[in-house]
Formats: structure tokens, C-alpha cells, sequence
């Protein structure tokens, strides 16, 4: 077990050092430069020069790959162009705001997908059954930033239940100040997250109540059911009770998929509710070119997402004691 | 309704805008805005956020009023005493919001790292006429130029930052220090600025006690947070169907008026499709600045006729750039020996179609769809033209900027004088001459405009070279940029709005006496 | 027995035999509007009216009118090949890619497979938004480089699921007996095992059209779609969202073009998915 951890480990060094080899000459391609864009509009072209001199843009690309790789095997990433500030640093202030986002969406969707799926699979070839589905399909079909400005419209325009942007109180001290009898800052947390969550949160739905509806009508459809319910055991007890606990299963190794899947597509939900995290970091690092920001950013995208594929796999293994690791 | 109706609707509100100042007090005063501060460094600063907060944190020699007036604001006077040298006098007590004194050190520390190529500030360019800065005593500050320089007081609400701080290490880029009316009390990067008053401002501390300055990226995001009461200030870039709608809710306040900005064609006159001004001038024809104007932009900007602003005292409406006329603009084609020869719809002339490539940048929808409407007149009028769309890096730094447009569609902002303008972007060789235009007497004519003192000869000297440009047409303006503010009424009551953008009318500090 | 395999299958027995019919039929009106834009666009794609900008659907113009009083109707049927062709190349190039990867991969094991899924899984550890953006600025927005740029994100899929049937599949008698008559590689990995992995990507392919549908279009909203005056969807969408708040037309009946597609595309794909195999679809793990 923990050779096969340390084995996994290691296989991501290799995946880091391509990524950052990939980033490193597609940004070496992308017409654009950070000197430029820094100094604005109206720099002159000496001045320009001057500070591609200092950012060492003019080194050779072979020297400046080194570097960036020698400085990232002692844990720098290096300073950000723009935000003159070190990259590792802003990466950490906005990273606790993306994987809330993405844990919120995740809950959100694994608690819609698996309550819609749960249902449709009870009321097999019902309406409900039909809706449900259909409902599913609709949320794979609709770009995200649509439903998301329609979102917005709808209950923070029109309605004005919810505000339209940004970030309330961390979700996690928020849920602290609760505990100790200030429940107005968690309030305030939720009702911003609402929005971009759910926003988020539907497309996984739609997969999510997709896959468990399949695997609770296997499920229900075999002996051990089939068994309870001649027992007489109540319906609504055997279904949760025996059905979803069994029928979560595949639903596992999907949910640490669509994790990976949520955090990409908050580039552009938090884009437009305005949510402090990366994702609306990686536009702005991009529209500035940003080198050194943009390649923290992806590396730091793979380290989750290397993360996120050792975990599902090893709870896999947990749960299911059929799959060896090897 | 018509941008005429657009305007008589908020024009009594604009009236007692300008007319009284009297903010609300608030406890907070949220602000929307489009992009986050790079630097608070005032001397580093190249972003719209960073100018407006570092306005509040930092104070300047000169305050620049709604109109442009240099007032006084840490400096209490000045002269010159020749074209080359002006004397400035400071308050006295003046003290940056870590209690140390400010003196003519600061001033004097604040100019020469601007002016320092290795320093690269952006905007070291406006600067470099100044060849020494110096100290007479504590509350006297000496500017010796190069040579004269009128454009000078416009740039001297620069921020003065602590010597002392800066000189120890001190990181002004994100722990400010100024003598402003207000001071940094957090800044979540990418997500808000918040500011709280200060009380060491020479003016007194601001009834505001704070100013959270959010960064909501999307203009029409940014609107329904506004509507959403999320906000309680939002101002320009906005789209023009959100400023539509906001200008007639009777909820918010409002303040439109013109801005300091426009929208051009750059015209490559080192390209050889474009090297002839008779060329410019027929594509030019086909610029159908009304509908860009009424339609694309609903009369949220002015249609323009020349390179200087209506609101600059060097305006001329008689100088006419050329107006649309589709016919006019085939005929001039015809007459320059281009013409549809082998009937396939597109002009031409010695085996070659006359095809042009209309560039923008992505950023901005507005702009965007202003080049699609060109697009659509020009291949009406038989050129084969095209589009490139490409995101601001590519298209300005990757291409516009290294001379390798055709015709692009871009825009200048902050023209607090004509020279900014004019000077590098049209004299021979100008740092900011892409389109490579050349003329000896445009070159002599903005040269005299920016060493003359005299507001009159200036005046004349800008209005003659506008006049060869509107025909000679390196830039083809399209139109006046509008500036709008809205806010919500109830909680600020009337403030006073500054083309430029900034916030000291909204916290009821202006530092005019 | 006939039941208990039919609920096995993905959809509630309203939709499962509509499912292939609805998405087939959905994706052919689609396809058939696509190649017969000429005959049923009833207006040019480029004339501007600026005096009728947003109309709404009227006798004159079916759909209504766009940001530039052209005719939105046209325009979407003219759009809908430019969606077409992008989902196309993308997902043919995606699914020639991956399968070969995942084949070879799969068939040879070793450090063939290692450093191929070594490959893989680089290209899966980028967010795709990231890659994509930077492609497409990297080589200029044509119709075939936003492809192109789908292609690099999206070929990862095929790889995975082809390499974890050809997996399975090597182990199978016939191509164990095949490998011990002395067939060659090549013709054990097309004749034997490629034909058996067909339905998987079929599935793949099906969905991945509709997901392309849906990255043209927010490239677009990010300004790094095809250049105007194509009239992609992505434009029409991202123009239309602009103008939500007042004129709400040319959003909806944009948004709703592109649902609808890719509707039809994700239920030919389920349907596909209960014809050809309905157990062998799971999500393939590396």
C-alpha cells in the first residue's frame, strides 16, 4: 500500500516536467509580451526593452527553462510580472476559494444527482423517471456560462434573492463564528455560493444522477433485494438501505472525476460571479501574460488533479476489495 | 430613445452635480470595478484600478479638477520664473500616513526614480522633459527642464511617496504609504481593495470611513451586481444597453458626460495599400460614424471630427475629418484606379484585389462588433476586407505595436492634455508612431505646441496640425469616449464625478479649497 | 431474462427505444439544415439593418433578427456548418488519435504503455481551458486550429477507454489463438481488437460532438472563436448574452440552437450506447 502510494508519487514528476515543458513553449509561441503589456500603452519601445532586460525575457529559452526547473525542485515558482509578489504565495490566497467552490459543487451535484437518480430509478419508466432524465440531459447541454448569466438574472436581478457576486467569509471560519453563536457571517457565505455552485454544481448533476439511476436498477433488480422485499422489509428501507449503499459504488470513482472536471469549469463561473479564486486568476494571468503566474497556476491544477486520481483510486481499492493495486 | 433623450434625461442631474458636492457620510461605500490594481505604487502604476485607489491613498503636488484645472493640493503655490523652470511651495505640517513628515526630499525622491530609465516606470515618457529635481529647503521644490514643457502641471498629481520608507526597502507596490485621504487596510489580490479614512491628510480626514473597491471583471456582471444593491458605485467601461437602461431607473444617480478618451482607426501609412493619403481618405469614407455611434455604442459616445477632445480648450469644430459616404468612397477608389475589373465583387487594380485587414482586440464587444460593421460597409463598397481578432497581448504588444497592422481599431484614455495625443503618436519617429506617419510640419507644429506657454499659441499650433491629420489621416477618430458614473442615491446623495474616474468626489474629498 | 437486460440499460423505458430515435432524428434535421443552408436560409448571411436590430420572431425574419438586424435564422442554419464541422474534424481526429494510442498502448504493454499513458496522463493534468486558449492564441483563430486545439484536449478520452478494452480483449481466446497462428500485430490489433473497441468510441464520439458544440461556443464568449462574420453559434450567443437584460430574443434562440444539438448528439449517444453494448461503457481507468 504505501509502495504503491510512493510509486504514484513519483510518477507524477514526470507528468509535472512535461507539463511545465509543455506551458513553458506554448508560452514561448503566444504572440504577446508581458514587458509590453506591463508597461501599458504608451511605453516606448526603449523602455520596453529595459525591462525585458531585467524580467530576463531576453535570456535564451534553454537557460530560462533551466532556471524556472532549478528554482521549482527547491519549491520556488518563481515571482508573478504582474503582481510582483512571489507565485507560490498567490496561488495559496486564492486556492482555498476555488476548492470551496468546487467541494460545495460537488455536494450540490452528488446530492441532486444521487436524489434524482434514486428517484428515477424507483419510478422506472414513469414521468418522474422521464423528467428526471431529461432534466439530466438538459444540464450536459447548456453552456455553463449561459445558464450561469441566466442564473444571475433570474435570482439575483430579477428575484434578489441572492447576490450576484463575489465571496462572503470563508466557508470554514464562517461555519466557526456559527458554532460560537454568530451566525450571520455563514448566512452571508452560503447565499454567495449559492449561485456559482449550483451553476457549477448542474452538469455533474445530470452525469452523477445518470450513472446511479443505471447502477440502482442493477442493484435493485438482484437477489439480495429481490430477498428483503419478500422478507416484507419496508420498500423505502430497502431501497436506501441495501439499493444505494451498493449502487454508490461506481459512482465513486465518477465523483473524484467530476471534482477534477468542476475545478476546470470555475475558470469560468467565477469569471462571472466575480469568485476570488484561481480560475478567475488563470484568465487574468493569461490576458497579461503572465508567464510565471500561468505556469504555477497549471502546475498546481496537475497537482491536484494528480491528487485527486490517487485518492479515488486508493478509496476504490477500500471499498471495493476486489481491485488490487498493483 | 435617442442619445439626445439619453442625455436631457440625466442632464438636470449632471447640472447639480457639478454645481454642489455635498457626498453622504458613509460607513462603507462599495465600488465596483473592472480590473484589479497591479501596483500601489503610484510611480509604477499603468492600470485604471491603481491610478483611482492610489489617488486616494497618495496625494500629488497638483490636484486635476473635473475640468482639468490644476488646483493645488500638497503643493500650496507655484511659479515659474522662466519657460524652463517652475518653483513649487509646499504645505506646511504635511505628514504621510505613517506619521513621518513630508518634505521636498519626497518630491524630489518621487520624480528622479520615475525619470530613471532603469526604474521602468510606464509613464516615464510624460516625464522626461524634467532634467533635475531639487530640494531649495524643506518646503520649496525646484523642477528644472530640458526644455519648455506645457503639458507638465497636467501630470503633476503623480503621488508623492516617502523617501525614507522606499529607500529602507519598503514595498510601496503593496504596503502604500502616502499622504492622501485614505489608507490600505487589506487587499485580497484579484477580489477587493479595501481603504479606510485617514487622518493625516493636510485637508482633514474624510467623512467616509471606508471605501471597499471590488473587481468584478465582466461589465455586464458588474451592472447586475449594481441593480442587485451589491454595489453601490459602478462608472465606465460599461456596455452602452446597461448604461441605457440604468440612466432611466430612477433608483440610482447618475453622472454622463463626456470623457478624456477616444476610439480611432490607426491607419499602417507604412503599409503600401495605405501609403497614400488618398487612400486613407477613401476608407475612411466608409466609416459610418453615426450608426457606430447611435447604434453600436447608443449614444453612450460622440461622434468625433478631430484628434482633439470637444471638452480641450484647443478644440476646433470646424476641423472635418471625412464623413461617411459609400458612393463618394467607390468613386475616389475608381478615380485612384481601382476597379472591378473581373467582376468578382471586389476592386482591383493591376491583377491585385484591393484587400485590407480590420483589426481589434477581443476584450472589448463593442469594438468588436464595431470592425464587423466596417467589415460589412467595406466589402459593400467592394473591398475584400477582413477581420483579426485576437486578445489584447496578441493584438497591441504582438502586432499593432510592431507595425504590422493594416487598419486597426483601438483607443487612447486619460487625455488630460492635447499633447498626450498628438506628440508621440504623430511626430516622425514617435515612440507611440506605429502606423510610421511622417510630416516635417505636423513635427514642427506639435513640437511648438508643447514648448509654447502660452495656452493660445498652443491652441493654434494643435488646431493647425489637426487639421493636415483630419486630412492626411494617420488616425481616423470615430468618435468621443462618454464617461458614466452610477450610483446608488439614497446612500451617497450628490457627489461630484471626474471624467478621469477617480473617487475622491465620492468620498466628499476634493482637495480644491 | 429480456427485462432484466433492458433495465439494465441507461434510460427509463419511455425514452430507451425514443432515445436513439429522438437524438437521430434531432442530429439529422441538424445535419440536413446544415447541408441544405442554401436552400433553407431565407436571407443573406451578411446584409446589416441596423434600423432593426433585435426584432423578434416575425413574419419576415423566422428567428428574428441579430445585434446587426441580419437575419437570425440564416444565420443559424449557416452557423450550425460551422458547428458541424468543428465537432467533426475534432472528434475524428480525437477518436484516430486516442485509439491508436490506447491500441497500441493496451496491445504491448510495457514501457510502450507506460510512457504513452506517461503522455496521456500529461495532457489530462492540464485544465483544458488553459491548453485550449493557449493553442487557439498561439496559432490564430481559424476554424480548423479551435479544432485542432479540441483535438489536444479531448483525444485523452479515446486513449484511455480504447486501452482498457484492448486490455481486456487481448486476454479473449480468439485473439490469443490468433496471436499463437502467427498473426501479426498489426493484423490482431485492426482485424481483432479494433472492430470489438468500435462501439465504446462510437459512443465516445457521439458525446464528444456535443461537448465540442459547447467549447466553440464559449471560446467564442472569450473572444477566441472564428473571426466574424463567420456566424458560429459561439458568437451569436455570446452577442445575444450581451444584450440579455433588454433584448433577450437572440440569447435564448441562440442558447436554444446549441441545446438542442447537443441534446440530440448526448441521446444518439445513449442509444448508441444500450444498441452496441451496454455493459462495457464505464468510464475507463487509466
Amino acid at each position: 500500500m504505501a509502495a504503491y502510494i510512493i510509486r504514484r508519487l513519483l510518477l507524477f514528476v514526470p507528468m509535472a516536467l512535461g507539463i511545465v515543458t509543455v506551458t513553458f513553449g506554448l508560452l514561448l509561441l503566444i504572440p504577446g509580451d508581458p514587458a509590453a503589456v506591463l508597461l501599458g500603452q504608451e511605453a516606448t519601445p526603449e523602455g520596453i526593452a529595459s525591462l525585458r532586460r531585467a524580467l530576463g525575457l531576453d535570456d535564451p529559452w534553454y537557460l530560462r527553462l533551466g532556471g524556472y526547473i532549478a528554482n521549482l525542485l527547491q519549491g520556488d515558482m518563481g515571482r508573478s510580472i504582474f503582481q510582483n509578489a512571489p507565485v507560490s504565495e498567490i496561488i495559496l490566497g486564492r486556492l482555498g476559494a476555488t476548492v470551496e467552490l468546487a467541494v460545495v459543487a460537488l455536494l450540490m451535484s452528488v446530492a441532486l444527482g444521487v436524489f434524482l437518480g434514486v428517484v428515477a430509478a424507483i419510478r422506472q419508466g414513469g414521468v418522474i423517471d422521464a423528467a428526471a432524465m431529461l432534466f439530466a440531459q438538459l444540464g450536459i447541454s447548456m453552456p455553463v456560462y449561459w445558464l450561469a448569466l441566466l442564473l444571475m438574472l433570474a435570482f439575483a436581478v430579477q428575484l434578489g434573492w441572492l447576490p450576484a457576486i463575489g465571496r462572503g467569509e470563508p466557508l470554514v471560519e464562517a461555519f466557526g463564528l456559527a458554532l460560537i453563536g454568530n451566525p450571520a457571517p455563514l448566512w452571508e457565505s452560503l447565499t454567495h455560493i449559492a449561485l456559482p455552485a449550483l451553476s457549477l454544481a448542474l452538469n455533474s448533476a445530470a452525469v452523477i444522477s445518470r450513472l446511479v439511476r443505471t447502477s440502482m436498477l442493477e442493484v435493485l433488480n438482484e437477489d439480495f433485494i429481490r430477498t428483503a422485499r419478500a422478507k416484507g422489509i419496508r420498500s423505502r428501507a430497502v431501497v436506501w438501505k441495501h439499493g444505494l449503499r451498493n449502487a454508490l459504488l461506481p459512482v465513486l470513482s465518477v465523483i473524484g472525476l467530476r471534482f477534477g472536471a468542476l475545478l476546470g469549469g470555475a475558470i469560468l463561473t467565477e469569471t462571472i460571479f466575480a469568485w476570488p479564486g484561481l480560475g478567475q486568476l488563470t484568465i487574468s494571468a493569461i490576458s497579461q501574460r503572465d508567464l510565471p503566474l500561468i505556469q504555477g497556476i497549471v502546475l498546481t491544477f496537475a497537482m491536484i488533479y494528480a491528487l485527486i486520481t490517487l485518492t479515488v483510486d486508493l478509496l476504490y481499492a477500500a471499498v471495493d476489495p476486489r481491485i488490487r493495486l498493483k | 430613445m435617442t442619445r439626445k433623450d439619453l442625455f436631457a434625461s440625466v442632464a438636470a442631474a449632471a447640472l447639480t452635480l457639478f454645481a454642489t458636492n455635498t457626498a453622504l457620510a458613509q460607513e462603507a461605500l462599495v465600488i465596483g470595478t473592472d480590473v484589479d490594481a497591479g501596483t500601489l505604487d503610484p510611480r509604477l502604476a499603468r492600470d485604471t484600478t491603481a491610478y483611482r485607489t492610489i489617488n486616494l491613498i497618495y496625494a500629488g503636488l497638483v490636484h486635476l479638477t473635473p475640468t482639468l484645472e490644476a488646483v493645488p493640493d500638497l503643493a500650496e503655490s507655484w511659479e515659474s520664473p522662466d519657460p524652463k523652470t517652475v518653483v513649487f511651495k509646499l504645505r506646511e505640517g504635511l505628514v504621510f500616513s505613517d506619521g513621518s513628515p513630508l518634505t521636498a526630499e519626497d518630491v524630489v525622491y518621487t520624480f528622479t526614480t520615475i525619470t530613471d530609465p532603469d526604474f521602468n516606470a510606464p509613464q516615464r515618457a510624460l516625464y522626461t522633459p524634467i532634467e533635475s529635481v531639487e530640494a531649495v529647503d524643506d518646503l520649496t521644490v525646484r523642477f528644472n527642464l530640458s526644455t519648455p514643457y506645457a503639458p507638465l502641471l497636467s501630470y503633476l498629481d503623480m503621488g508623492i511617496v516617502p523617501s525614507d520608507y522606499a529607500e529602507a526597502g519598503g514595498d510601496l507596490a503593496l504596503e502604500p504609504v502616502g499622504a492622501g485621504p485614505m489608507v490600505l487596510e487589506s487587499w485580497k489580490r484579484g477580489s477587493e481593495i479595501v481603504l479606510k479614512a485617514s487622518d493625516s491628510y493636510w485637508a482633514g480626514a474624510p467623512s467616509t470611513k471606508a471605501v471597499d473597491i471590488r473587481i468584478v471583471g465582466d461589465n455586464s456582471a458588474r451592472a447586475q451586481a449594481f441593480e442587485a444593491g451589491d454595489l453601490d458605485v459602478i462608472q465606465a467601461p460599461l456596455s452602452p444597453n446597461d448604461i441605457k437602461r440604468l440612466a432611466e431607473d430612477e433608483r440610482f444617480g447618475a453622472a454622463i458626460m463626456a470623457g478624456l478618451g477616444v476610439t480611432y482607426l490607426n491607419f499602417n501609412t507604412a503599409d503600401p495599400m495605405l501609403n497614400d493619403p488618398a487612400m486613407r481618405q477613401a476608407f475612411a469614407m466608409l466609416v459610418d460614424q453615426e450608426t457606430i455611434v447611435n447604434d453600436i455604442y447608443q449614444g453612450v459616445d460622440e461622434v468625433a471630427n478631430s484628434v482633439i477632445l470637444p471638452s480641450s480648450w484647443a478644440y476646433d469644430p470646424d476641423i472635418k475629418q471625412p464623413t461617411f459616404d459609400l458612393n463618394g468612397a467607390v468613386a475616389k477608389f475608381n478615380e485612384l484606379g481601382w476597379s472591378d475589373s473581373d467582376g468578382d465583387g471586389f476592386l482591383d487594380k493591376d491583377g491585385q484585389t484591393l484587400a485590407i485587414t480590420l483589426s481589434t482586440h477581443s476584450e472589448d464587444p463593442n469594438r468588436v462588433q464595431s470592425v464587423e460593421f466596417l467589415q460589412a460597409m467595406m466589402q459593400q463598397a467592394g473591398v475584400d476586407a477582413s477581420v483579426k481578432i485576437s486578445d489584447w497581448p496578441s493584438f497591441s504588444t504582438g502586432y499593432v505595436q510592431q507595425g504590422q497592422h493594416q487598419i486597426a481599431l483601438l483607443g487612447w484614455l486619460n487625455i488630460v492634455d492635447p499633447d498626450r495625443m498628438t506628440y508621440a503618436q504623430f511626430t516622425t519617429g514617435g515612440s507611440l508612431n506605429w502606423g510610421g506617419y511622417s510630416n516635417p510640419e505636423v513635427d514642427a507644429l506639435l513640437e511648438a505646441a508643447r514648448t509654447s506657454l502660452d495656452q493660445g499659441e498652443r491652441a493654434d499650433a494643435y488646431q493647425k496640425a489637426a487639421a493636415i491629420i483630419a486630412e492626411e489621416l494617420p488616425y481616423y477618430v470615430i468618435s468621443y469616449q462618454g464617461y458614466q458614473m452610477f450610483f446608488d442615491k439614497d446612500k451617497l446623495g450628490e457627489i461630484e464625478a471626474n471624467p478621469r474616474g477617480t473617487f475622491r468626489g465620492l468620498i466628499g474629498m476634493p482637495s480644491a479649497e | 431474462m429480456k427485462k432484466s437486460l433492458a433495465r439494465r440499460i441507461g434510460l427509463p423505458p419511455v425514452l430507451r427505444n425514443a432515445s436513439l430515435l429522438i437524438g437521430a432524428a434531432l442530429t439529422l434535421t441538424i445535419v440536413g439544415l446544415a447541408v441544405f443552408a442554401p436552400l433553407v436560409a431565407t436571407h443573406d448571411l451578411t446584409q446589416m439593418d441596423m434600423t432593426n436590430r433585435f426584432s423578434g420572431p416575425s413574419a419576415a425574419h423566422l428567428l428574428g433578427t441579430d445585434n446587426f438586424g441580419r437575419d437570425l435564422w440564416s444565420r443559424l442554419v449557416y452557423g450550425a456548418r460551422i458547428s458541424l464541422s468543428i465537432s467533426l474534424i475534432a472528434v475524428t481526429a480525437s477518436a484516430l488519435i486516442g485509439t491508436v494510442v490506447g491500441l497500441v498502448a493496451g496491445y504491448f504493454g510495457g514501457w510502450v504503455d507506460m510512457v504513452l499513458m506517461r503522455i496521456t496522463d500529461i495532457f489530462l493534468g492540464f485544465p483544458p481551458l488553459v491548453l485550449v486558449l493557449a493553442i487557439v492564441a498561439v496559432m490564430g483563430p481559424g476554424l480548423f486550429n479551435v479544432a485542432l486545439s479540441l483535438v489536444v484536449v479531448s483525444w485523452t478520452e479515446y486513449a484511455r477507454v480504447v486501452r482498457s478494452t484492448t486490455l481486456s480483449l487481448r486476454e479473449r481466446n480468439y485473439v490469443q489463438a490468433a496471436q499463437a497462428l502467427g498473426a501479426s500485430s498489426p493484423r490482431i490489433l485492426f482485424r481483432e481488437i479494433l472492430p470489438n473497441s468500435l462501439g465504446p468510441i462510437t459512443v465516445l464520439a457521439s458525446l464528444g460532438l456535443g461537448t465540442a458544440i459547447i467549447w466553440e461556443s464559449a471560446l467564442s464568449f472569450l473572444g477566441f472563436g472564428l473571426p466574424p462574420p463567420a456566424p458560429t453559434w459561439g458568437w451569436s450567443l455570446s452577442y445575444g448574452t450581451r444584450f440579455i437584460r433588454d433584448e433577450p430574443w437572440m440569447s435564448i434562440i441562440s442558447g436554444a440552437a446549441i441545446m438542442v444539438t447537443v441534446l440530440g448528439f448526448n441521446l444518439l449517444g445513449d442509444g448508441l450506447r444500450d444498441v452496441l453494448d451496454p455493459r462495457r461503457l464505464t468510464r475507463g481507468k487509466g
